[in-house]
């Protein structure tokens, strides 16, 4: 809608253009042809001596020019198009807002922000834009995650023609941090390569990389072992094997995505970009701050000394990284002090609504949003 | 270097935000969602357009010059007594004065017309966002973004880098910056006569928005002048340059006339700061601040004001504690760091995130409490339960349950 307007306001913009255009031609032509004709008519003059005639000549051409009045067609020819000029950032600035309203005036860092960005370059597989930056801004110790990346990007790069070595590699070199952490990355690529040797129908090769590389595993993932056992016995007639779920090329993508989560987890990074994450939010976020901005407008300094907004900014899903529990009859948000409670109902108040409801846990109560009593005795702290 | 086997820009992780399989709600929610965005856009629609405007006027102020030159030479011809020969080279030197002015329009219109081109493209692109190319544009986006930072930093190489690599040269405002590069490279050197002609350039538009940064140039020259103990050039500089200012910068004026008394070295704090290095990039800031109202641009990067309302709508008080997790871009030092002073977002309403699969807990996947108080989603516990036969291992506590003793929720 708004950009249809804007693009009608352009139109128009463009259309005064070339009719200023031609005018403009219009009027140089007009100009040149007077004097062209005069031109012509002073070099005809019979009688050179005769100065009469090519001041008369000239004379003429100057009421001629005065009575074309070019600078004056010229102007006008402008003027329209001077009028839509300006209109069209009116049009812009009423349905596409002043972004900075919403802006706090504290600085960023620009070290700080520039690091950022280099890392975000690294995270992308952008290597050379990420040393340009660094280079350019001269922010050398920026460069502190490029090794980091630079090892998962040829890892994936790798496994994209289906070569899982360096992923190998990588995961049984930190094989205890990984399994510290909750990763069974290891086995998972192990397992992916034993479908592949499956796949290629080789029964001695399977069995002895299962011998080799699968039977460490064999106590601590015991199903997922005797699985991909039992898959020997199907070796030519894959398709009929009772795990053929094992062998969708889906996995592929899967591993790749799930290893390229744990190698960040591993160096402390997170899988998407956090410069992403954070713009994305922003753009998701900044229509509701502008709202509130030109609420607040009246009270600048109270915008720019805000310790929490004043409305919620909602955000997709994907940017949900904590649980926040807010009580629904205080509108308090849950805390150490003031946590979420369970009633015999399985109805969730905060702590402090409780007590109030209780009258200082003195009497029974009746749960605000079901018919049953409850005392706070029975309420249990829930943690998420 | 030995990162060339890996083709740059190719091998990005294999995930965006927006996951694949969008339900149509949370598709319809998006483009919602990219309606709003489109509107945020100002500064991407303003400034080649000012661009384009800036050269149809010049252009026309060019044909108008030389239009009257060339009438005014008939008319003194006219009022005066030449001869025939004169008359006709006066005349001959006008048609070929207008033919060349002919060329030079079309060649204006040329450029002109390139221009609005540009315009055309940047509305395009806005239109051209949809449900197919949503990540890609997405995509495309945080690349201007990022471009936009680089120009205004001065990271011309890395911004132009950038934007060839993605072929997005018509989407971003290089030509514009360069023009500013000029300047900031002479003031940089300390040379002011790129920015004064700037500012000739500019006159009108940077009048009627009152700046006073010609005469924050013309300042600084002078304090050179003192600087360098050449007392009489400084004085006449200051009558020349300096005075037409007067009726309009009265206080600053008295203290600028004082200087010339002091030797470069004034005791004074109050004259001191006239002869700080630093005036020079205070220049240069002040230079990209009037060049970015010129273009109807936002005085700061695009990206610091989507980072500050990002980070605003992100930061809780749990992102700062030591378990955050690592997809919170709030977990890392750094955007902590630029956090600090920014306010925290607000609920109204409980968000549930599972501690064990990390996905929203709502009516879908609701809730459920182990007897120990400790709250998992049904996906994550059924899932447990099915792998371990009913069993289930609190992740945090190490309590093991059935998983008929946990009981659902109700939260609103």
């Amino acid at each position: 809608m708004e950009l249809t307007t804007a693009k009608d306001a352009f139109d128009r913009v463009a259309e005064k253009q070339k009719l200023s255009f031609s005018k403009c031609q219009e009027v140089i032509d007009q100009v040149s042809q007077e004097i062209e004709q005069a031109l012509v008519k002073i070099q005809s003059v019979e009688d050179p001596m005769s100065p009469v005639d090519q001041k008369s000549i000239l004379t003429e051409l100057k009421h001629k020019l005065i009575a074309i009045s070019p600078l004056k067609l010229l102007e006008g020819s402008q003027k329209e198009l001077n009028l839509n000029l300006s209109k069209f950032p009116k049009v812009l600035e009423k349905s596409f807002p002043d972004i900075s309203k919403a802006y706090r005036d504290v600085d960023f860092d620009f070290h700080i922000v520039n690091q950022i960005i280099a890392s975000h370059f690294y995270h992308q597989g952008l290597f050379d834009l990420g040393d340009c930056l660094i280079n350019e801004a001269g922010e050398p110790e920026a460069a502190a995650l490029r090794s980091h990346f630079l090892e998962l990007h040829q890892i994936l790069e790798a496994m994209r023609i289906k070569n899982i070595e360096p992923a190998l590699k990588w995961a049984s070199t930190n094989r205890e941090k990984l399994v510290q952490n909750g990763s069974n990355i290891e086995l998972k690529l192990h397992q992916l390569q034993f479908v592949e040797i499956l796949k290629r129908g080789n029964r001695a090769d399977a069995l002895n990389y299962a011998k080799t590389h699968l039977a460490s595993f064999a106590s601590s993932h015991l199903k997922e072992f005797q699985k991909l056992i039992v898959c020997i016995m199907w070796i030519g007639r894959l398709e009929n094997c009772p795990h053929s779920e094992l062998f969708t090329p889906i996995h592929w993508e899967k591993l790749t995505e799930e290893l390229a989560r744990d190698f960040c987890n591993f160096v402390g990074q997170s899988l998407q970009s956090p410069l992403s994450v954070a713009i994305v939010a922003g753009i998701e976020g900044l229509p509701t701050l502008l709202k509130l901005a030109n609420v607040m407008a009246a009270k600048k300094q109270e915008w720019q000394a805000l310790k929490q907004l004043p409305v919620p900014v909602e955000l997709g899903k994907e940017f949900q990284f904590h649980s926040i529990f807010v009580c629904p009859v205080s509108r308090d948000q849950g805390s150490e002090e003031n946590p979420p409670m369970l009633l015999p109902c399985l109805h969730v108040l905060c702590k402090q609504s409780i007590m109030k409801l209780s009258k200082g846990s003195s009497r029974a109560f009746k749960c605000p949003y079901c018919p049953a009593e409850a005392s706070a005795a029975q309420c249990r702290q829930l943690y998420f | 270097m030995e990162m060339d086997s890996l083709p740059n820009g190719n091998s990005t992780i294999p995930t965006t935000i927006i996951p694949t399989t969008t339900p149509s709600t949370a598709l319809s929610s998006k483009l919602t969602q990219l309606t709003e965005s489109l509107k945020l856009e100002h500064q991407f629609l303003r400034v080649p357009f000012e661009h384009y405007k800036k050269t149809i006027r010049t252009n026309h102020r060019a044909v108008e010059k030389e239009v009257s030159s060339v009438i005014s030479v008939v008319n003194d011809a006219a009022d005066s007594d030449i001869s025939n020969d004169d008359a006709v080279q006066h005349l001959t030197s006008l048609v070929s004065r207008l033919q060349g002015l002919k060329r030079k329009l079309e060649e204006g219109s040329r450029t002109e017309n390139l221009q609005a081109q540009r315009c055309r493209a940047r509305i395009d692109h806005l239109e051209s966002a949809d449900a197919e190319n949503l990540s890609e544009w997405n995509n495309m986006r945080m690349k201007r973004i990022l471009v936009d930072y680089m120009l205004r930093m001065s990271y011309y190489d890395t911004g132009l880098k950038l934007a060839e690599s993605s072929d997005m040269l018509d989407l971003v405002d290089i030509d514009v910056f360069l023009e500013s590069k000029r300047v900031i490279d002479a003031l940089q050197k300390r040379e002011v006569a790129p920015a004064l002609a700037w500012c000739a350039d500019n006159k009108t538009r940077l009048k009627k928005s009152k700046s006073k940064f010609e005469f924050q140039l013309r300042l600084q020259e002078y304090v050179e002048l003192v600087r360098a103990e050449d007392h009489l050039r400084a004085i006449t500089y200051a009558r020349k340059y300096l005075a037409p200012w007067a009726a309009t910068h009265m206080k600053e004026m008295q203290r600028v006339f004082a200087i010339v008394a002091f030797k470069s070295n004034p005791e004074c704090a109050v004259y001191k700061v006239f002869f700080e290095p630093k005036q020079w990039d205070y220049l240069v800031e002040q230079f990209k601040q009037e060049f970015c109202r010129l273009y109807g641009m936002t005085l700061e990067p695009l990206l610091n004001i989507f980072l500050q309302a990002g980070l605003s709508a992100l930061k809780t008080p749990y992102c700062y504690e030591d378990d955050c997790t690592k997809e919170d871009p709030l977990s890392q030092e750094s955007f902590r760091k630029l956090a600090l002073p920014l306010p925290y977002s607000k609920q109204h309403h409980s968000k549930l995130v599972c501690y064990i699969t990390k996905e929203l807990m709502d009516t879908e996947n609701p809730p459920q409490v182990l007897p120990n108080g400790y709250v998992y989603s049904t996906k994550a516990l059924e899932e447990m339960a099915k792998r371990n036969d009913g069993k289930i291992t609190c992740p945090r506590t190490g309590l093991v349950c059935n998983y008929s003793e946990v009981v659902k929720a109700f939260i609103s």
